[in-house]
């Protein structure tokens, strides 16, 4: 009997006890568990389990040198990731009780989202490739530097952010299989600290990546259009 | 380090209210008036029920160091999450039917965080940081347009800049007072209670019982002075303050007072010296030693000489710095 781990939230599929409330009874071999079955914790697809043996990835090889520089070129930064930059300062000063320097912090992320520009895109297929890639390229790189120069912080935000993309990425791909149908009398929770989204009538008690508690998941309505 | 309050964790006993000698807790906006706070004084963060009030620095130590590389690495993933969050936000702006415009939104949300916090991690995580200032003054050099909020940038370097520094500079001369006053007390504390030794000698007992109590308030003084002036670190700093200070006496401070009091021909002096500067290295050892085994669960006793102050870790048989019985050392 084999054990298969989700890799957004970390529940086992054990097949010797199945998942009885999901319809999987004692006993049923992974390959025979249905394609539609989802984590009963976070909602993930089959697809994003894997097996318990199996856990180290097959990270690129990349042996940066370890050099250090706190500053990052501004210029470099487009103005949407200035928006996010300040967006994010802003609420590091409410965290403080600093609501002089928040509203400030808050108004330049305003200011550059305004004058930021979009590409041309072709709407949930160019999300669905973009997160694609992130899985398959840009995850497994920036988590072997992250790991190799020992940057517990980035090893941290790489980590929820690789398994929030994971998530959105199998929310997309049933979107694009059967349009809104799976959204049918369903609420939708994103977790406001790590962004998190969870599809189901009420939100887990604690968000399966970060760990805040059902609090800090915030309900996005449906608005009438 | 002033007092916050975490509304979630309040419970409204107002025990906070009670005890804050400032009147700093007694807001209508639920939370702490950083301005009449008094600097590490904690006596709401002690007497809330709920755990709800914690004290946080005025200022933080410098950000950690991060690599290039890593740098490179956020950045590029935090440009193809706002990426997907705009492309999300036009989906959802331009959708016709509610469940479709809802998901881009849940995901517009859900890049935007991720984007948010790789950025966070890439060198910004505190907002008054060195980083930021220097972040925002190259800001200010960018060619931008007429609209570009230049002002807001200028009084956010100003408002950040005064995080950074207000503390050091009204703490300076009153950091200097806190130890003046905290040696003072501290003084007056071992002065009251050989005077209420040398009372209970003489028979005075009422004198006596004084003097104890006046020992005792001056201790309560100096304990709160000391902390105040943030000089109570982790036990791992304390322990290393320690050693510094039991170094520094038994090493350069006793040794030219022991020769000037044998020139002197002070026999007395010559003793209390000696006995002092022998338990001193003693100590540092022991200091030394705590530290190297905090994390060392064995509990351990330490016995202490009464009457030059040597401290072993088991009852010798007479004390190896003054020769007291091995039964008169008092077990801790």
């Amino acid at each position: 009997m084999s054990k298969y781990v989700c890799t957004i939230c970390g529940y086992v599929y054990d097949e010797a006890l199945g998942d009885p409330d999901g319809g999987i009874a004692p006993g049923t071999k992974w390959e025979d568990v249905p394609e539609d079955w989802v984590c009963p914790v976070c909602g993930a697809e089959k697809s994003a389990f894997e097996a318990v043996e199996s856990k180290e990835k097959n990270a690129a090889s990349i042996k940066p040198k370890p050099e250090t520089a706190q500053k990052h070129e501004l210029s470099k930064m487009s103005f949407r990731a200035m928006s996010s930059l300040f967006s994010n300062l802003a609420k590091g000063s409410e965290k403080q009780y600093r609501m002089a320097e928040a509203e400030k912090f808050n108004e330049l992320a305003q200011y550059f989202k305004s004058i930021a520009s979009n590409k041309a895109h072709d709407g949930f297929e160019t999300l669905g490739r973009m997160t694609a890639e992130n899985i398959e390229k840009d995850f497994p790189s920036s988590n072997a530097i992250a790991k190799e120069l020992s940057d517990r912080g980035a090893q941290r935000a790489l980590l929820w952010a690789e398994k929030v993309t994971r998530i959105v990425a199998s929310t997309i791909s049933k979107y694009e299989k059967s349009g809104t149908e799976f959204l049918d009398d369903k609420n939708i929770f994103v977790c406001e600290i790590c962004g998190f989204v969870y599809i189901g009538d009420e939100p887990p008690e604690i968000c399966p990546v970060c760990k805040v508690p059902k609090f800090k998941i915030r309900k996005i309505e449906r608005k009438v259009v | 380090m002033h007092a916050v309050r975490n509304i979630r964790l309040c419970t409204k006993d107002c025990l906070c209210l009670y005890v804050c000698p400032t009147g700093a807790t007694d807001t209508e906006n639920g939370q702490i008036d950083a301005d009449t706070c008094i600097s590490g004084c904690r006596a709401c963060v002690d007497a809330c029920p709920s755990h709800a009030i914690s004290l946080v620095p005025d200022t933080y130590p410098p950000q950690q160091e991060k690599s290039k590389d890593v740098i490179a690495q956020l950045m590029d993933l935090a440009e193809k999450k706002v990426e997907q969050e705009s492309i999300a936000e036009e989906i959802s702006a331009s959708a016709d039917d509610p469940a479709t415009k809802q998901l881009a939104e849940a995901l517009a949300i859900s890049n935007k965080l991720m984007a948010e916090d790789l950025i966070r991690e890439s060198g910004y995580m505190l907002p008054q940081s060195e980083n930021v200032k220097e972040m925002l003054e190259s800001l200010l050099s960018l060619e931008m347009g007429g609209d570009f909020p230049k002002q807001t940038i200028k009084d956010l370097i100003e408002l950040i800049s005064k995080n950074n520094t207000t503390e050091v500079k009204n703490m300076s001369k009153t950091k200097d007072n806190l130890m003046d006053a905290f040696a003072g007390e501290s003084q007056a504390n071992r002065k009251y209670l050989a005077f209420a030794k040398k009372a209970e000698a003489e028979g005075h007992t009422n004198a006596a019982k004084l003097f104890k109590a006046a020992s005792d308030a001056e201790t309560i003084h100096a304990l709160r002075h000391f902390e105040v002036a943030g000089k109570v670190g982790s036990t791992a700093d304390n322990l290393k303050t320690g050693v510094e200070g039991e170094t520094y006496e038994y090493k350069d401070m006793y040794p030219p007072f022991v020769e000037q009091a044998e020139a002197e021909g002070n026999t007395a002096a010559v003793r209390t010296f000696t006995f002092a500067m022998k338990a001193e290295e003693v100590h540092a050892a022991l200091y030394q030693e705590a530290l190297d085994t905090l994390d060392n669960d064995e509990e351990v006793f330490y016995y202490l000489c009464p009457v030059c102050g040597n401290i072993e870790k088991f009852v010798p048989d007479k004390c190896s710095i003054c020769g007291v019985p091995g039964e008169k050392f008092i077990k801790y």
